[in-house]
Formats: C-alpha cells, sequence, structure tokens
C-alpha cells in the first residue's frame, strides 16, 4: 500500500497523488490519477499488453508466492515468443475476426452508400439543382432591380426636399421683406396724415 | 387525485430494477393520494408467462390489478427480430413488429387505460422500452408521465421512441445522465420533467458483530452487491481484482453478494456470499471498505446509494455514465476506464482511512440530500402539483 505523508491544511500525498481532505474534489484526484498512469512506462509484461486490458484469470489463475520451475518455465517461453507476438496476436486473438467483421460492416456500408447515390443520381439531382439554381437568381436579380429602384427614388425624393427647403427659404425672406415695405408704408402713412392735419389748420386760419 | 402506476411486472417477489423502483413509489405516493397498479400476470422476464391469478389483489396496501400477457415472448424470435432491426436498414412497421415481441403483450391492459381514462387523473409509466409504456403513452398522452429507466441501450436510438419521448407531459427521470440521453435522442427538452430516482430506506441498527461471526474470515475487504452477470461487469471485476492482488501482494478480499450466472474464479481471497438478507446485506456493505460497481450500464445504482448512506465510498466503472456522473457529483466516489486506474484507484482508497471517510461523508451528504424518501416524495408531488396548475 502506498505510503501517506501528511502536509498542512488537511492535504496529503499519496506519492504522486495530493489530496484536500476538508475539500475533496473527485474530478481532481481522477485528473491525477490519469497523469500518473499516463506517465507509467509500458509494462514488461506481455499479459498486460493491450493497454491496461487483463487476461481472462480462469480458475487455474495460481496464487500469490506460488513462484516456482512453472512460472521460470512460463518466462522463458515468452521471451522466446516475443518476436512472433504481433503474429500471434493477430492470429490467436479476436482482433482478426473483428478485422474481418469490420472489412465486411465497411463494405456493406459502402454498398449502401453506393446504392443511396445511385437513387440520388435516379432523381436527376443535377437538374434539379440547376432548375433551383436559376430560379433563385431570377429572385434575385429581381430583388437588385426592385433595390436599384428604390435608390432611384430616394435619390429624387432627396432632390425634391433640397428644392423645397431652398423655395420655403425665398419665401420666407420675401415675406420678411414685405413686412418691412408695409411698416414703412403705415409710417408714410401717419406722417401724411398729419401733415394733412397742419395743412387743413393752416388753410381755415 | 387517484393515479395509476403502469408497470410491466409488479409483486413483493420482484426484485428487478424498475418493477422495484414502481412498488417503492406507489406505496409511498399512497399516503397521499389514491393509488392503483395497473400491471400483467407476468412473474419471469424473459418470457412474460402468465403467473399471478388473474383480477384484483392488494400488494402492501395497494390495489393492483393485472391483465393477462396474450403471447408469451419467444426468446429466440425476440433474439433474431432484435438483431434484424439493430444491424439493418428497416421500417417502422419491423420497430412497431419488435417492440410486440419484445412484450409483454397485453392489449387488454391498454383496452382498459382507454376505457378508464376518466377514473385517473395521471397514468405514471414504467420503463420506456416495453409494450404497455409505448401503447399506453399514445393512449393517454395528455395524462401520462414517463418514469423512463433508460440505460445506454441500442434500442433507445430506434425511431418509436423518439415521438413516444415528446409524448407525456412529464419526465421523472432516475440521472442527469439519463436526462442528457433522452433529450440528446428526442430533442425533448420543452418536456417538463425532473431528475428524481428513487428513495431508500436505511436500518437504524445494522448487526456487523453477527454477520462477522458468520463470515470470520472477512476482515478487510471490498465488496460487489448485485447480479453476479458478466453483463454487470463482474468479469472484468475478476480479472481486474486478480490482477491488482498479484501486482501488489495485497491482503484485500472480494465478497460478492447477489445471485451469479458467472462462474466465479476459485481463489482463496474471494468470497461469494451467495444471496442475503436485507439486514445481512447492509452488515456486509456496513464492514467493507469500498464498494465496486463494474456495471456499464446503469440508470440508477440502488446500492451505490445505500453505500454512500452508509459512508461508503465507491469505486465504479467510468463506462457508465450515470455512475461516473454522481461520482463528481457527490465526491464521494473514485472511477476507472482501464486497468492500472481501477489499479490506482483502488490502491489510493484502500490506503488512505482519512480520504475513505472523507469520501463517505460526501456520500452521506448527497444521500440525505437526494435520496430520502422525504426527498423524492416532494419531487412526486412538485411535479403533479406543477402539471394540476398547468392544467
Amino acid at each position: 500500500m502506498a505510503e501517506e505523508k501528511k502536509e498542512k491544511n488537511g492535504v496529503q500525498s499519496d506519492a504522486d497523488i495530493r489530496i484536500d481532505y476538508d475539500h475533496i474534489d473527485v474530478a481532481d484526484i481522477m485528473g491525477q490519477i490519469k497523469r500518473k498512469v499516463a506517465a507509467e512506462p509500458e509494462p514488461e509484461d506481455p499479459g498486460a499488453f493491450h493497454g491496461g486490458e487483463v487476461e481472462p484469470p480462469g480458475p487455474g489463475t495460481e496464487p500469490p508466492g506460488s513462484g516456482g520451475g512453472r512460472s521460470r518455465l512460463k518466462r522463458i517461453l515468452i521471451k522466446v515468443m516475443r518476436p512472433f507476438s504481433p503474429l500471434i496476436k493477430l492470429l490467436v486473438l479476436p482482433v482478426h475476426e473483428q478485422l474481418q467483421e469490420t472489412i465486411q460492416t465497411l463494405d456493406r456500408t459502402n454498398r449502401r452508400l453506393d446504392a443511396v447515390a445511385a437513387r440520388l443520381g435516379d432523381f436527376a439531382l443535377d437538374s434539379t439543382m440547376h432548375q433551383i439554381n436559376a430560379e433563385v437568381n431570377e429572385r434575385v436579380n429581381k430583388a437588385f432591380e426592385d433595390i436599384g429602384r428604390s435608390k432611384e427614388y430616394i435619390k429624387l425624393m432627396h432632390g425634391l426636399e433640397h428644392n423645397l427647403v431652398v423655395e420655403i427659404t425665398k419665401l420666407k425672406i420675401e415675406s420678411e421683406n414685405l413686412k418691412l415695405k408695409l411698416r414703412i408704408a403705415e409710417k408714410d402713412f401717419e406722417f401724411l396724415g398729419r401733415r394733412e392735419k397742419a395743412l387743413e389748420e393752416e388753410v381755415f386760419k | 387525485m387517484k393515479i395509476a402506476f403502469v408497470c410491466q411486472r409488479y409483486g413483493n417477489e420482484i426484485s428487478g430494477g424498475a418493477e422495484l423502483h414502481c412498488r417503492w413509489i406507489a406505496e409511498h405516493m399512497r399516503k397521499y393520494m389514491d393509488v392503483e397498479v395497473l400491471t400483467t400476470r407476468a412473474f419471469d422476464y424473459i418470457t412474460w408467462k402468465d403467473h399471478y391469478p388473474r383480477g384484483d389483489e392488494i400488494v402492501n396496501g395497494v390495489p393492483v390489478k393485472r391483465f393477462s400477457v396474450v403471447r408469451p415472448r419467444v426468446p429466440e424470435r425476440f433474439g433474431r427480430i432484435q438483431n434484424r432491426i439493430l444491424e439493418n436498414e428497416h421500417t417502422e412497421a419491423d420497430e412497431l413488429k419488435w417492440l410486440e415481441e419484445e412484450g409483454p403483450f397485453s392489449p387488454e391492459l391498454i383496452e382498459y387505460i382507454k376505457e378508464h381514462e376518466e377514473d385517473y387523473d395521471y397514468f405514471i409509466f414504467f420503463s420506456y422500452r416495453y409494450y404497455h409504456s409505448y401503447w399506453g403513452i399514445r393512449t393517454v398522452p395528455e395524462k401520462s408521465i414517463l418514469v423512463p429507466t433508460a440505460e445506454h441501450d441500442p434500442v433507445i436510438h430506434l425511431n418509436i421512441f423518439k415521438d413516444l419521448f415528446r409524448l407525456p407531459r412529464a419526465f421523472v427521470y432516475n440521472s442527469y445522465e439519463e436526462r442528457a440521453m433522452i433529450n440528446r435522442v428526442s430533442r425533448n427538452q420543452d418536456v417538463p420533467g425532473d431528475v428524481v430516482g428513487v428513495g431508500s430506506v436505511i436500518p437504524d441498527k445494522i448487526e456487523s458483530e453477527s454477520f462477522r461471526r458468520k463470515h470470520p474470515g472477512l476482515d478487510d475487504y471490498i465488496i460487489y452487491i448485485g447480479r453476479i452477470d458478466e453483463n454487470k461487469g463482474c468479469q472484468q471485476l475478476f480479472d481486474y481484482y486478480l490482477r491488482f492482488k498479484r501486482e501488489t501482494r495485497s491482503p484485500i478480499k472480494l465478497a460478492l453478494v447477489g445471485s451469479t450466472q458467472l462462474q466465479i474464479p476459485a481463489h482463496p481471497d474471494i468470497s461469494y456470499l451467495g444471496f442475503l438478507s436485507e439486514e445481512d446485506k447492509f452488515a456486509a456493505l456496513k464492514g467493507a471498505q469500498v464498494l465496486s460497481i463494474p456495471s456499464f450500464y446503469e440508470s440508477l445504482s440502488m446500492v451505490t446509494l445505500e453505500a454512500w448512506a452508509l459512508e461508503k465510498p465507491v469505486l465504479a466503472n467510468s463506462r457508465c455514465e450515470v455512475l461516473k456522473g454522481q461520482c463528481l457529483r457527490s465526491n464521494a466516489g473514485l472511477f476507472y476506464e482501464n486497468y492500472p486506474e481501477f489499479r490506482e484507484g483502488l490502491r489510493l482508497l484502500l490506503a488512505s482511512a482519512p480520504l475513505r471517510a472523507a469520501m463517505g461523508n460526501n456520500g452521506r451528504r448527497y444521500f440525505q440530500e437526494n435520496y430520502t424518501w422525504e426527498v423524492i416524495e416532494k419531487k412526486y408531488l412538485a411535479i403533479l402539483d406543477d402539471l394540476e396548475k398547468e392544467s
């Protein structure tokens, strides 16, 4: 069993794994375990050759501590057979069958894809797409024409607005001039009225 | 309010996951409302042959109506049909044929639901993949609540279920992972639902001493509780455990509890305890250092929750997303993807009593916050309340 070292703040470490006992974080612990496992060298034991998967133990599994000549012989045999292990794995393990099954599955899938492609061909996909493209192009062109017309209309509206502003300004100035002339005429009329009265007085004296 | 629980099998003798789940929920909810169970006469989940007498009975205070299975399942034929639809292109009619073969084929049950729709406020269906749920929900979609108990099973991708998952008024999921999977398969995010699961009752007093007397050789041990079956990952557990023993020379023993369908390796440190009573099961769990859960597929592992209730950490197979998710959420268990991770996880748990204690505390807290019966009952009542308000 792994040794433990007590550290401050309830944090302990088991060799490479640090654990905060006050706030257990399983995700963090599992991350540390995964990193530790990934850093391990490849196992020498050929019984563990497929990436952590274990060989079937069966009832014949030797209990711990029972070494001896049998296991020595087993080790020698394993050493002799090691160069052939990839071939043995390929032939003895279900890898070969799985490979065959996978190829068959891929073959079936390819056939289905071919059939689907043929069916799509029957539907005259190209001409349908061409027709759809033509319709879409027509609609887009029409939309562009509409947009062009709208732009012209907006320009004209701007011109009209500008002219109206100019005309209104002129009218405003004209109206101011007329008001001024009216005030002068009123004053002249008043002066002439007063002069008329003065002349009448002189005449009737 | 009157609720019908609709389940494929029902009875005290049935210890299967979804069926036991249904029974416990029905028995707990009868405190709050009128409850009735609609089920078949089947006992055997392989053939669904009629076993229970026809008609009404009371099981632990809950009225149960049983309906006949018209045609028992023929496993060979069902296997052939299932392989064909899983491996080949097929139509919806093929899927419906598969569903009929899977059973339990009891049109009488569906007919009853149709005729008595007005007698019940809601129908709670258990297990999405059986005949009763598919046709039952289609018969009364506006009154149906589905407890899918779904696992990572290829049949969940069948087209008939994509539509089915959009029909019920509400869902009661067992785990967040299950909800995510069903959402992914059917895009039914708009159907309301909550993650509830099932509660567990832990005995106040656990007789560890008498258990130790019965099994004097068992001192330091990890435990597996459940069906000892290759589908539950037990073969992999044996392989990993034996390799761990060889490599680390650890004295730790492995105790196995449950019925077995697999040859258990002959090793002096592997103890098969058989099928235990509830008292002995809890005593065995209490005495263990770690609970090992090697299962690849679980909708909700009740024994994991029980281990956490007893403050025991777990070592789970990370290929089971539900278990992995629960370990991460609770911070009460480690998980492994391959042997080196199993070795490191187990070594860490066995080496550190403070780690086991801290994880045990986390597990206990997680259990109390999410899986006591009080919490579960409240969640069911809240779902029904929401549906009532919506109506």
